[in-house]
């Protein structure tokens, strides 16, 4: 049953199925899915009917892989993306799709869209007031890093448009306890001789621990030299930013944030040059 | 929010970090505690004064850590390490390591660069790790975080560049080299700011049209020459001046389409640090068509001469000759062979040029010669000892079968049907030799076994001991007076860098880079007590 189960649905929802956007390009040239719009929102409405049953509604897992980390659907070409949504996996539950092919690559678009860094994403909002906010009010410098410029206790943001997808950023920034990055576990160390440190973790084990405290100290520790550490529930970011900014601040700052990138040529393959 | 928690937020308003910054005086002062730039120092003799490992202990030199660099095949890397951090580098990425544990601190991969070439090495300064990605960015990260602060592109792959250099960082620069000379590009050598990652000056290793040394190619070939820079040179502090190796002319074994010397490949040149104007060039292979780059280390040294205390540089090259050079004009001093495996030429001249014999060039149908093209030495380190008066080179003996092709060579492309390859059964062998730099004599050999298929070379040390990779996958340790084997490790795989060492808290260590994993080594001492801290098994 539960291999039959995806089939069903996909049967169930075909005669629900919103009508297909006009994707035909423009001068009669072939259309394009994967980095369209228009594709992507089409994808995703056929996405909640056919296939968030097995990846959840995010796109993140649940009987099926998580589609926003997965190795290998970041790794797939378009076509072998394509391949698999139309076809299935034999021998596995995902089934061959029932849709005709123009929107199995409008899914392939979506899929390829949950993944892809914030800076390919279509990101509203005002990003010079989100920069205004991200170094003024909000006070983001305190602990992050852009550029070289900020502090030491958060993770560098300099690259964060090219390397996280939209929806991790929003959660870094609004629910910054639900995952710590590697080497961000908010610490305290009590040293034999009493010293306290306070800081991140950048890795540790039972024989050493490496920590990086908020004026930029890398404190190199032998077992023999602790007493104790404590790993804090929360993190050095304040968690408190859904209700300390307004909504249309929250989507300034991410607007901001989802297109920062060291390498102007990256942010030029976001149309806008610099 | 806690008390806590504002506490640490005001500490990180703090902008200047506590911890120590490199400044151009400690690279120059180098190497000691600290490894702090590509050869250790900038006259590339690579001898720490280092002596808690000699030749009285290093029997019980035993592996301290093993650090695995995730997806690498081909390491190349000579790390850096300053203040108890080691700095590794793999094709766009960067490992920064607690150097007494092995454990990572950061891992900084640069986003967006498909292109995967080999890479030697990082550049410290200041408050700043610099490296280059493979499609040629200069990147300056935060050392203690591995923040990015700036990237800056100083060759586009578009024109054959791709770069593995390790940036050798002076004063308020970064100078850095490109590669790409075996399918045709025009070399260079840069300076770049190491505050803002400006370039500074351009130095263009094959002349433009109608300039001098224009006339040693063919209207063919002259944009394309080569010459590439992909070796770290040496420096100077008293004439302030860089000295950087050239590599070979393109097409790298047919010369039908450059007559001439083809200037500047296959050459050192004195650089002028803040100008970046040529002060001399001195070119080892006139018109080579071996593959035989000049990119073999440029050691600073000061020698008694004829009774007469000169400063010189010595290189042993890829062709097989050992120079020694005035380094003040670029002065043939004087050289001579050191392999025995050498038949393209009979010697060298009163100035250095080599006397070629006539019909040992590449030929469709195949010519024997020697060195290999692999070359009687190359990039690997050499060291100096200044107790022994040693100079220590990984040589090689071998020969190869040149061909050579009349297809036309084709730019960023290559030149299909030429090549290089060794007899059947007659693999040759690796050599380290110790040689009395002054007469060129070789003082003592150790004949290595292995497929003559390594990249390792040398470190001197003031415990009297010679580190080297091997060509059979070992970190080995010799007598640096006598050659006498005194130590080996079994690393598991090819060793395509050349060791360091360093020490922490009084303690000596030596780093060695394999093809997948970074391994350090240090005196054998008993386990301290392992309890772990209170809190760090409940997680």
């Amino acid at each position: 049953m539960r291999a039959i189960l995806p089939l069903v649905l996909a049967a169930a929802v075909s005669a629900a199925e919103p009508p297909a956007p006009d994707m035909s390009g423009e001068n009669g040239t072939p259309p394009l899915y994967i980095g369209n719009p228009k594709a992507i929102q089409a994808g995703e409405e056929s996405y909640q009917f056919v296939c968030s049953a097995c990846h959840g509604v995010t796109g993140e897992g649940g009987r099926g892989p998580n589609l926003v980390a997965a190795a290998g659907v970041k790794k797939a070409s378009d076509q072998e993306l394509f391949a698999v949504i139309k076809d299935g996996i034999p021998g596995s539950d995902m089934p061959p799709s029932p849709l005709e092919e123009e929107r199995v690559w409008q899914l392939a678009a979506y899929v390829r869209s949950l993944s892809a860094p914030a800076i390919r994403q279509n990101v509203p909002g005002d990003r010079e007031a989100g920069r205004l906010l991200f170094y003024g009010e909000a006070g983001c410098t305190r602990c992050h890093m852009v550029r070289g410029e900020g502090g030491y206790l958060g993770p560098d943001l300099t690259n964060l448009g090219v390397t996280l997808n939209l929806a991790r950023i929003r959660e870094g920034l609004l629910d910054p306890n639900k995952r710590f990055a590697k080497g961000f576990d908010p610490v305290t160390v009590t040293l034999a001789d009493g010293t306290r440190i306070e800081g991140v973790a950048k890795n540790y084990s039972n024989y050493a621990l490496q920590i990086l405290d908020g004026a930029g100290r890398l404190h190199f520790l032998a077992n023999d030299e602790t007493a104790a550490i404590e790993f804090l529930d929360n993190s050095w970011m304040p968690a408190d930013y859904s209700s300390r900014l307004s909504g249309d601040e929250i989507q300034d700052i991410l607007a901001f944030l989802s297109r920062l990138s060291l390498s102007s040529d990256a942010t030029r393959s976001a149309g806008e040059p610099q | 929010m806690t008390r806590a928690a504002w506490g640490l937020l005001a500490a990180c308003l703090v902008t200047a970090s506590l911890a120590s910054q490199v400044r151009h005086e400690d690279i120059l002062a180098a190497p000691g505690e600290d490894w702090l730039t590509f050869m250790g120092d900038y006259s590339a003799n690579r001898h720490s004064p280092l002596r808690e490992i000699n030749t009285s202990n290093v029997a019980s030199l035993v592996a301290k850590w093993v650090y695995h660099v995730p997806g690498a095949t081909a390491l190349s890397s000579y790390p850096i390490v300053h203040d108890g951090v080691m700095y590794v580098t793999n094709s766009n990425e960067v490992h920064a390591l607690e150097a007494a544990t092995g454990r990572p601190v950061w891992v900084y991969l640069h986003p967006g660069v498909e292109m995967q070439r080999t890479n030697r090495g990082a550049a410290i300064l200041g408050e700043r790790i610099y490296f280059v990605t493979s499609d040629c960015q200069l990147v300056a990260l935060n050392r203690i975080t591995g923040a990015a602060i700036f990237s800056r592109r100083y060759a586009d792959p578009e024109d054959g560049y791709f770069c593995s250099v390790a940036p050798v960082a002076i004063k308020d620069r970064l100078i850095v080299g490109v590669s790409g000379g075996d399918s045709g590009i025009r070399g260079f050598l840069a300076a770049h700011s190491a505050e803002s990652g400006e370039q500074l000056w351009k130095l263009w290793t094959i002349p433009g049209e109608g300039e001098f040394g224009a006339d040693t190619w063919g209207p063919k070939t002259l944009p394309w020459g080569g010459a590439g820079t992909w070796m770290p040179g040496s420096y100077d502090p008293d004439l302030n001046w860089i000295f950087w190796p050239t590599g070979n002319p393109w097409p790298d074994l047919y010369g039908g389409d450059r007559p001439g010397d083809n200037l500047y490949s296959d050459s050192l040149l004195a650089v002028d640090l803040e100008t970046g104007e040529m002060q001399w060039h001195f070119q080892f292979t006139p018109h080579d068509v071996w593959d035989w780059d000049g990119q073999e280390p440029p050691l600073l040294l000061e020698l008694e001469i004829d009774g007469r205390k000169r400063k010189v540089i010595v290189q042993a090259n890829r062709n097989g000759f050992y120079y020694v050079l005035d380094r003040l004009t670029g002065e043939f001093i004087r050289g001579n062979a050191f392999v025995d495996k050498l038949t393209w030429a009979s010697g060298l001249d009163a100035d250095g040029r080599p006397i070629k014999i006539p019909g040992m060039e590449p030929s469709p149908d195949g010519k024997l010669v020697c060195p290999t093209m692999w070359g009687a030495a190359n990039w690997m380190a050499d060291s100096y000892n200044p107790d022994t008066g040693l100079h220590y080179v990984m040589t090689m003996e071998a020969c190869d079968i040149y061909t050579s092709s009349a297809k036309e060579p084709v730019p960023m492309v290559g030149f299909a049907g030429t090549g290089a390859e060794r007899q059947p059964r007659l693999d040759g062998q690796f050599v380290i030799r110790a040689f009395d730099p002054a007469t060129g004599r070789r003082v003592w050999e150790y004949p290595l076994t292995g497929p003559t298929a390594s990249w390792a070379g040398t470190l001197s040390t003031a415990g009297g001991i010679l580190f080297s990779g091997d060509d059979d996958k070992h970190l080995i340790a010799l007598d640096a007076r006598t050659g006498k084997y005194l130590w080996h490790f079994n690393v598991g795989q090819t060793v395509n860098a050349s060791p360091i060492t360093w020490a922490r808290s009084g303690k000596q260590y030596v780093t060695i880079v394999t093809q997948t994993d970074v391994f350090t080594f240090g005196l054998f001492a008993p386990t301290q007590s392992p309890g772990a801290p209170e809190g760090l098994r409940r997680r």
